[in-house]
């Protein structure tokens, strides 16, 4: 059967240079495909299978171009030796083709496998920035916790109006807040740098070795009660809390206190118990004194009446005139400290009244080896209203007492001071051997004394207090055993009508 | 992280690569080797490679499917071009049968526009059908469209997944 060629040879030629073409062409998109996603395996396979078919494309068009060529040119003698080699390859390039085919299953499968694997990074990606997000609010949230509570904690321990102090094992200061500071009279600096030890500020020692003892064993103290000397001598009494702290994240063991000054509180609940008994004593004084002084005077009026006539017992009589009247007096002193008496009130310099006591005992025989010294204010007038002879017993007293105290050589010193309060002092200042502790509470009650028998009436300050509290004033004293006594009268000054 | 994927890949190219070669040295030119082959042994083989092709081409239409791609146009295009790519080895493989391993069929030149086809048994059918055979790029270049066509739908693709992911982000 004869039939035309031309078809045959047209889609042979037409075939094989539209497979080159469109081979390249999907080699050139499969590489663009690989471009966009170079960890995707899928794609590579791609490119693979396009290369495959490119070069079955080229092999296969060239072996028929070639073939129709050689024939057509009457040389399909050489085709024939060609042919061989040109179908050789091809079978190759599809058997590549096909080879590669193959893989796609397992192509896929790795590709999945990256995929799900890629997936799993970036979930686990997102779940750990959250959790890195929600631990970053955490602490700052923690954080802003941690800072309020340390503020609080921090304004707490700088306005508390009490000391707070906190110490190493060994009880020296570590931090110590502004009231302590002003407590104890001490620089931080030096109480930190000096490595001061709380016990550094107690008056009795005897008394923190107790407390340090207590505080080891129970391991806290509460309201101890204790007195601490400050740098100017001044010693106040104070109640002392505190307890141990073993610290956290291996801190170091510390002592927290907690110091309440009771100074003031103790002082007045002294002065107001003092004022009580005292009040308690003028009371019964008065009584005592109001019913012996008429038969007192009884007594003397008719011993006076016998001593008038020429009496064989005149002796005697002299005598009993002398112990009553000796009577007398006391209970005169007695009316005076319980404030029965009646007094003349009048504008008196105090200045002008201590200057005269001063004059009149330094010719006392009794105060020539003392060494008395006067500072007198010396601003305005120190004008009170007051009993200038009341006063100046009272000094009389003080000052005798104070040259008892020296044993008449000592050194005694007396000053007049305005206070802000418009209040005058008169402190009569001595370095004799002092009260003792136990007694400071007793000064000022009638017929106590620490003199011998017979030797004092124990009525002197008692009768000074009367007078300074029937003046409205006070009388204190502050005494330190073996150092001597200072003893203070505050009065009210008295205010010029303007 | 980025740097073990290119990795992965290289080193199965590199596997794929040793297996053509494999291939290649157990090809009909190996035949120089110490055996003798009949002049047979290479239509053989090439008759091996083409139903080898087939095979594959229907694997990749069955693993597309089953992996629920065709769903893309661009993955359903290329099971397109692997259906082509089966007929056309189909008509190869029946080409090559009748010319090359039966001598069911050959050709002469007559002139340059004419060929006369001898056909078994004189049958005009046959000589017919060899004809339509010889016409095979009219189902091996539609195939390479349809792969051409199906990777440039792959890379759209793949451009509109990348344009997303931009414009989220």
């Amino acid at each position: 059967m004869t039939v035309s060629f031309l078809p045959i040879l047209a889609v042979d030629v037409t075939g094989s240079v539209a497979m080159v073409v469109i081979a390249v062409f999907c080699l050139y998109k499969a590489k663009l495909l690989r471009e966009m996603d170079r960890d995707n395996v899928v794609f590579l396979y791609m490119l693979w299978i396009s290369t495959g078919f490119t070069l079955f494309s080229i092999s296969r068009s060239f072996g028929h171009i070639l073939k129709q060529f050689l024939i057509l040119t009457s040389n399909a003698d050489i085709w024939d030796a060609i042919s061989p080699y040109s179908g050789s390859v091809n079978t190759v390039s599809f058997m590549v083709v096909g080879l590669t085919t193959l893989f796609f299953n397992q192509n896929w499968q790795i590709n999945e496998k990256i995929l799900a694997g890629r997936k799993k990074l970036e979930d686990t990606h997102v779940k750990l920035m959250d959790l890195n997000q929600t631990l970053e609010h955490k602490v700052i949230e923690r954080t802003e916790r941690l800072t309020s509570s340390e503020h609080k904690c921090r304004r707490i321990f700088e306005q508390s109006l009490d000391t707070i102090i906190v110490t190493d094992a060994d009880f020296r200061i570590m931090e110590i807040n502004p009231a302590g500071i002003s407590l104890t009279g001490y620089t931080r600096e030096e109480m930190i740098m000096k490595k001061m030890t709380l016990g550094s500020f107690m008056a009795n020692q005897e008394e923190w070795e107790s407390i340090c003892r207590k505080i080891r064993a129970r391991e806290f103290i509460l309201n101890e009660e204790t007195e601490i000397l400050r740098p100017d001598n001044e010693s106040l009494l104070v109640l002392i809390t505190g307890g141990i702290d073993y610290g956290a994240f291996g801190c170091a063991r510390t002592f927290h206190f907690i110091i309440k000054n009771v100074n003031e509180k103790r002082q007045m609940e002294r002065q107001i118990a003092q004022a009580d008994k005292l009040a308690a004593l003028g009371e019964l004084s008065a009584g005592v004194a109001h019913e012996i002084n008429n038969p007192l005077g009884i007594i003397l009026g008719y011993t006076q009446l016998l001593l008038k006539e020429d009496h064989e017992h005149r002796a005697d009589l002299k005598i009993i005139e002398k112990h009553v009247q000796n009577c007398k007096n006391v209970v005169s002193d007695l009316l005076s400290f319980s404030r029965k008496g009646s007094s003349e009130m009048t504008v008196v310099d105090i200045n002008k009244v201590v200057d005269g006591v001063i004059k009149f005992l330094s010719n006392h025989s009794d105060f020539r080896n003392v060494e008395m010294s006067l500072n007198p204010y010396t601003g305005d007038r120190l004008n009170i209203l007051g009993n200038e002879q009341e006063l100046s017993q009272v000094m009389i007293n003080l000052l005798i007492n104070a040259c008892h105290a020296v044993d008449g050589k000592g050194k005694i010193d007396v000053s007049t001071r305005r206070t802000d309060q418009n209040r005058i002092l008169i402190i009569v200042k001595d370095n004799g051997k002092g009260v003792a502790k136990k007694y400071l509470s007793k000064i000022f009650d009638p017929f106590f004394t620490t003199k011998p028998v017979g030797q004092g009436t124990g009525l002197g300050l008692s009768v000074g207090y009367g007078i300074i509290k029937r003046h409205r004033g006070d009388i204190s004293v502050k005494s330190t055993e073996g150092k001597g006594s200072t003893f203070t009268i505050t009065l009210p000054a008295e205010i010029p009508a303007e | 992280m980025k740097k073990n994927r290119p990795d992965i890949c290289s080193r199965f190219s590199a596997r794929i690569a040793v297996l053509a070669l494999s291939v290649l040295c157990l090809m009909k030119d190996t035949a120089f080797a110490t055996q003798l082959h009949a002049r047979a042994e290479g239509i053989i083989t090439h008759q091996f490679g083409h139903l080898f092709f087939l095979f594959s081409m229907v694997a990749l239409i069955f693993t597309i499917t089953g992996k629920d791609l065709a769903r893309q146009k661009g993955w359903r295009l290329i099971q397109y071009a692997a259906f082509f790519f089966i007929l056309w080895n189909l008509d190869a493989m029946a080409a090559h049968f009748l010319d090359n391993q039966i001598d069911a069929v050959k050709t002469l030149p007559v002139s340059f526009a004419c060929i006369k086809i001898i056909a078994r048994n004189d049958s005009s059918l046959l000589a017919w059908f060899y004809y339509a055979l010889k016409l095979d790029h009219l189902l091996c270049v539609p195939a390479m469209i349809f792969l051409y066509r199906g990777i440039s739908k792959l890379v759209d693709e793949q451009r509109a997944v990348l344009k997303e992911k931009g414009g989220s982000q």
